[in-house]
């Protein structure tokens, strides 16, 4: 029976264990352990699904999809409760499974108050990812998007540092109201599908080949692109992200940043395209425009800043760029590097914001003038910090080279001319990677600091994201083989 | 010796309102003779006298029984509705014990009064005829100017029993004229007679007398529901009347009045859908974004949330705009799921409150989500479901009014429904700033919680959960409703 | 009898008057003497309807409007004697505690 329902556990099993911490919430020791657990679990879990290699569903499942649930829920809208993983989802399942673990372990030390609500909403957050990257119903898709928002917003209020209710409420009303007008567009299409067919059902599958009128299609598009590129972030939507980025605890901008940027990508992948392909063919020039400049301006921006957070929050706009860049060209080459690129971006700038954590814990800021010098005081903790900043700037061998170079080859067959400005916006990552890497890792020390190595939590936890940047920097072909079926699936929609 | 032939009388439909009278009239005779400790029992009496109705209300279901020559009709429509205000009343009561003893109010009183405004509002949803809704709606006011000035030591209290009184006194006026005007343009005061007249005489529409009647009564109605521009009464009467009084009027009026409005527009006027639907828009639009906005800016909690009633008022008008069963189906979920959560929220106000209403501002609840988390965390699902965030009833709720609104073809009106909800997101959110983000020495020690607090918390929690992650039954049953 | 015109006339008026009436005087009492001109105007338009029409509703409601009426009269009076017993005053102005 579980076996069938593997999916619904995978998506609830961190909510338990966020009962379970609040239950037993006395002890701030134990509530460490029991979200390690329950990370590590549905860690394992999920590597599961790897290997299994034939569908084992109970109900007929869609094309390309080798996990499926489908139950009655609220039939009175025709409303049903549909999870489903194919290749596409399983590499974002697997990434928001390891990053959690990231994330918790990041904060083991870190948060001092209110521990067992902090981890309780961490396992929480995991719930509702989850939930959105394995739902199939339109409507179950948007109660997982918005719940996602909740415990982001808490997690950013409380244990964040600076503005950071004034972020944390700016997250939550800005990606509230764009995916409003997602729920607008959605409740649209629900209806002409009902009108024109019969039955009214939310569900995925169904919605797919409603016939649209074009000028409507194009609205209807522009909502869901719209909350879509709230949560990318697409310029110029992406104003929300430095805020919450700079001013959420360490673990909070590794999940905001490996998970919660990847969801408005899924959505697009998953809903957007495939739901209105005339009118993305349409909105497909705008969409470059948005990706290469948020490409450049990330860049251009990034090496301004001086708070380092800030400095990966801005790097973050600017690689979600190629992410948008690969989506928009919609080639199969194009299509699996920026799924790739989710996924790289995600070890990457985890590990990115885990490390400028790890510093921040030490001296107490994240200002760049603080720092210099840093290599002969912590040599492992800036030898990783190399690697990590190595591997963001594309260098060969690396994790997002691989899929920067997919994005631009695929985009190049259908679009030179973005494809071309996108990689003169990769000579400008190179630039702020290296001074960021100068002003940190070398030069003379500014200020006199005394900083201890890496603890073994923390080399663990830097130690695998290295692993996991390496591996999928040089041996990228498994991960594209899973993919590659869907994809094919879904370009073969346009 | 002549007998007299006494004309058969069908009791059966307003029985409810017949055995909610007397339990009411028994309360104040019991109230003469119990001493004022013991109070408190007439609660638990008046909630068994709820509970003895809302048997009488549900066997009432399945098949409509009209009496007094069609006056009055015990519908699903009705039933539905009844049992909303049945709710509202128990859950007022379960608030007020504390409140009153806090307040030192004395409250025998109380009880009996929340009970005959209910008689009042039962009346309004099951009235078939002009005058038996004129009634019910008198009776529920009068109830109301009371129970709005009820704590007499307090100035506060006063100026809104006042305020209440006089203003609705005013609109009262209106009302009836606009009910005379029609009774003069068709000939009768039955809602089916004047639809059959309606229906056969579509030139009435152009009859002055009937138009400026209708527009009256919309009026009168718009003020009975705080649609703007007719709100104006509404935050000062919620602010300075006593909180559970405050949790009440909230909830259950404000559905009887909906009830009402949508007998005599829908089900007198269908045939003039075309003429008062773009009034309605217009209503509609207004409510929801002036009340919204001025509730950005409070700092008074019970204000704030007196301009979030405005704004679900104007929700629900959206409903009332797509005018297709859907949205009238819509509106009936929508005042179920409203009434629990917002009384629920009021709840969590009565235990934060000090003595003399203070301690009433949202800075006041720093700190809470530290000290008393439980307490913040049903805070927070009442106020996410105010805001219609899932998984939620309020966030169905709303979910089933747009949809309605854009079957019907109101696109734009769905989409300024949602902005208006991504607005009011603001000022639930502040609270709930307030309740983590912000520190506090404060550690909330007067916070006690007593049994009947604690039921209609649970009880609230529940249904906002149980509605928001499977309202399939509740929402057959509202469709079910308004077949009529 | 006159024509049914000239007692809607009459009504109009006199319910123009209570309308004019509460949203211009300050003191309470009179304030409601001029809702009670109201809803009599209103009770006259429904007696010459009745007529007019020959059935016997209209006459039906001005009895329940003027019974309706009387309990108001003794609500409101007693709910501005409470007023009046904290402020000292019947005056609107006064009224002003609750600000917007």
């Amino acid at each position: 029976m579980i076996s069938h329902h593997l999916l619904t556990l995978l998506v609830f099993l961190p909510s338990l264990g966020a009962l379970l911490i609040l239950a037993v919430r006395k002890s701030d020791a134990l509530a460490r352990l029991v979200a390690l657990g329950f990370a590590v679990a549905e860690l394992v879990l999920s590597g599961y699904f790897f290997t299994l290699d034939t569908v084992h569903t109970l109900y007929p499942a869609p094309a390309g999809f080798f996990q499926y649930e489908n139950v009655h829920w609220i039939d009175f809208f025709g409303i049903r409760y549909t999870l489903g993983m194919d290749g596409i989802s399983l590499l974002m399942v697997a990434l928001t499974a390891f990053i959690t673990v990231i994330g918790v372990g990041v904060s083991w030390q870190g948060i001092k108050e209110r521990v067992p609500l902090h981890f309780a909403l961490l396992l929480l957050m995991e719930s509702g990812i989850l939930g959105v990257f394995l739902a199939l119903d339109l409507f179950l898709f948007y109660l997982f998007w918005e719940v996602m928002l909740i415990p982001m917003f808490f997690l950013i209020g409380i244990w964040g540092h600076g503005r950071r209710i004034y972020s944390a409420v700016k997250f939550f009303l800005y990606t509230f109201l764009g995916s409003l007008l997602m729920l607008v567009a959605i409740i649209t299409i629900f209806l002409m599908h009902g009108a024109q067919s019969g039955t009214y059902s939310f569900a995925l599958v169904d919605l797919i080949g409603t016939k649209v009128p074009y000028d409507v299609g194009l609205w209807l598009f522009a909502a869901f692109l719209l909350a879509f590129a709230i949560k990318f972030p697409l310029f110029p939507l992406h104003t929300w992200l430095p805020d919450a980025h700079t001013d959420a605890p360490t673990a909070g901008s590794v999940i905001l940043a490996s998970l919660l940027l990847k969801t408005g990508a899924y959505g697009l992948v998953r809903f957007g395209y495939p739901l209105f392909p005339d009118a993305a063919r349409a909105f497909t020039p705008l969409i470059y425009a948005a990706a290469v400049f948020g490409i450049s301006y990330g860049a251009w921006i990034a090496f301004a800043q001086k708070d380092m957070k800030r400095l990966v929050a801005y790097s973050s706009v600017s690689h979600m760029g190629f992410v948008a860049l690969g989506i928009a060209a919609w080639s199969p080459i194009a299509l699996s590097g920026a799924i790739l690129q989710m996924v790289n971006h995600g070890v990457t700038t985890g590990a990115l914001f885990a490390l400028v954590g790890m510093l921040d814990e030490r001296t107490h800021s994240r200002e760049i003038d603080t720092y210099g010098g840093v290599w002969g005081k912590v040599p492992a903790l800036s030898f990783f910090f190399l690697l990590f900043c190595m591997a963001s700037a594309g260098l060969p061998g690396l994790n997002n080279f691989v899929g920067e170079f997919l994005v631009l080859i695929g985009t190049f067959k259908v679009a030179p001319l973005p494809a071309g400005f996108a990689f003169l916006g990769m000579v400008l990552t190179l630039v702020y990677t290296v001074r960021l890497v100068q002003e940190i890792l070398f030069g003379k020390e500014r200020k006199p600091l005394v900083m201890h190595d890496l603890s073994l939590r923390e080399g663990g936890i830097l130690a695998v994201l290295a692993v996991g940047a390496v591996y999928l920097g040089v041996s990228p072909s498994p991960l594209l083989e899973l993919v590659k079926g869907p994809v094919a699936l879904l370009v073969g929609v346009k | 010796m002549e007998t007299i032939a006494i004309p058969a009388i069908n009791l059966a439909p307003i029985m409810p309102e017949i055995i909610l009278s007397c339990i009411a009239m028994l309360l104040l005779l019991v109230n003469v003779f119990v001493p004022s400790e013991s109070k408190g029992y007439l609660g638990v009496l008046s909630l068994v006298g709820l509970v003895a109705t809302a048997a009488s209300v549900v066997s009432g279901w399945g098949q409509p029984v009209a009496a007094f020559g069609g006056a009055v009709q015990l519908d699903n429509f009705a039933v539905f509705f009844k049992l909303i205000f049945i709710c509202s009343a128990a859950l007022a009561i379960l608030i007020s014990d504390k409140y009153v003893v806090r307040e030192e109010i004395n409250h025998g009183e109380l009880y009996p009064l929340i009970l005959f405004a209910t008689v009042g509002m039962m009346l309004m949803a099951c009235g078939m005829d002009l005058m038996v809704i004129f009634l019910g709606l008198e009776v529920l006011s009068i109830s109301l100017y009371v129970l709005a000035g009820f704590n007499r030591g307090s100035l506060k209290s006063n100026e809104a029993g006042l305020k209440y009184f006089l203003l609705g006194a005013f609109s009262t006026g209106f009302l009836l004229y606009g009910m005379a005007l029609t009774y003069g343009a068709t000939g009768s005061t039955k809602i089916g007679n004047i639809a059959g007249f309606v229906a056969t005489n579509p030139q009435v529409a152009t009859n002055s007398l009937f138009v400026v009647g209708m527009l009256l009564i919309a009026v009168g109605f718009s003020f009975k529901t705080a649609a703007a521009p007719f709100h104006m009464w509404t935050p000062d009467v919620y602010e300075g009347a006593p909180t559970p009084i405050t949790a009440f009027m909230s909830a259950g009026p404000k559905a009887a009045a909906f009830a009402a409005f949508i007998r005599v527009m829908i089900v007198a006027f269908p045939t003039l859908k075309h003429d008062w639907t773009d009034l309605l828009w217009i209503l509609a639009v207004l409510t929801m974004t002036v009340g919204n906005i001025i509730a950005l800016s409070q700092d008074n909690i019970k204000r704030m949330l007196a301009y979030s009633s405005i704004a679900h008022a104007g929700y629900a008008l959206v409903g009332f705009t797509a005018c297709n069963p859907e949205g009238v189906a819509g509106i009936l979920f929508y005042m179920l799921s409203y009434t629990f959560m917002n009384i629920g929220a009021f709840a969590v106000i009565v235990l934060i409150g000090k003595k003399g209403e203070a301690n009433g501002n949202v800075q006041d609840f720093a700190g809470l989500g530290q000290k008393r988390p439980l307490l913040a965390a049903i805070l927070c699902v009442f106020l996410f479901s105010l805001a219609g965030i899932p998984p939620t009833a309020g966030f169905v709720g709303k979910f089933y009014l747009f949809s309605a609104a854009i079957k019907s073809g109101y696109i734009w009106l769905a989409i300024i429904g949602v902005l208006n909800s991504a607005a009011s997101v603001y000022y639930y959110l502040r609270v709930m700033v307030y309740m983590y983000f912000k520190p506090s020495e404060e550690d909330f020690d007067w916070v006690g919680m007593t049994p009947a607090i604690a039921v209609c918390l649970l009880l609230c929690v529940a249904t906002t959960l149980v509605l928001g992650v499977v309202p399939g039954t509740v929402l057959e049953l509202a469709q079910k409703a308004v077949q009529f | 009898m006159l024509a049914l015109n000239n007692y809607l006339i009459l009504s109009a008026i006199l319910f123009s008057i209570g309308t004019i009436g509460v949203l211009v005087r300050r003191n309470a009492i009179v304030i409601f003497m001029c809702i009670e001109l109201m809803l009599n105007a209103v009770n006259l338009t429904l007696i010459s309807f009745s007529h007019y029409l020959g059935s016997i509703d209209g006459q039906v409601f001005v009895f329940f409007i003027m019974t309706v009426a009387a309990a108001e009269a003794a609500v409101g009076l007693a709910l501005m004697i409470a007023f009046y017993k904290n402020r000292e005053s019947i005056d609107v102005e006064d009224v002003n505690m609750l600000k917007l």
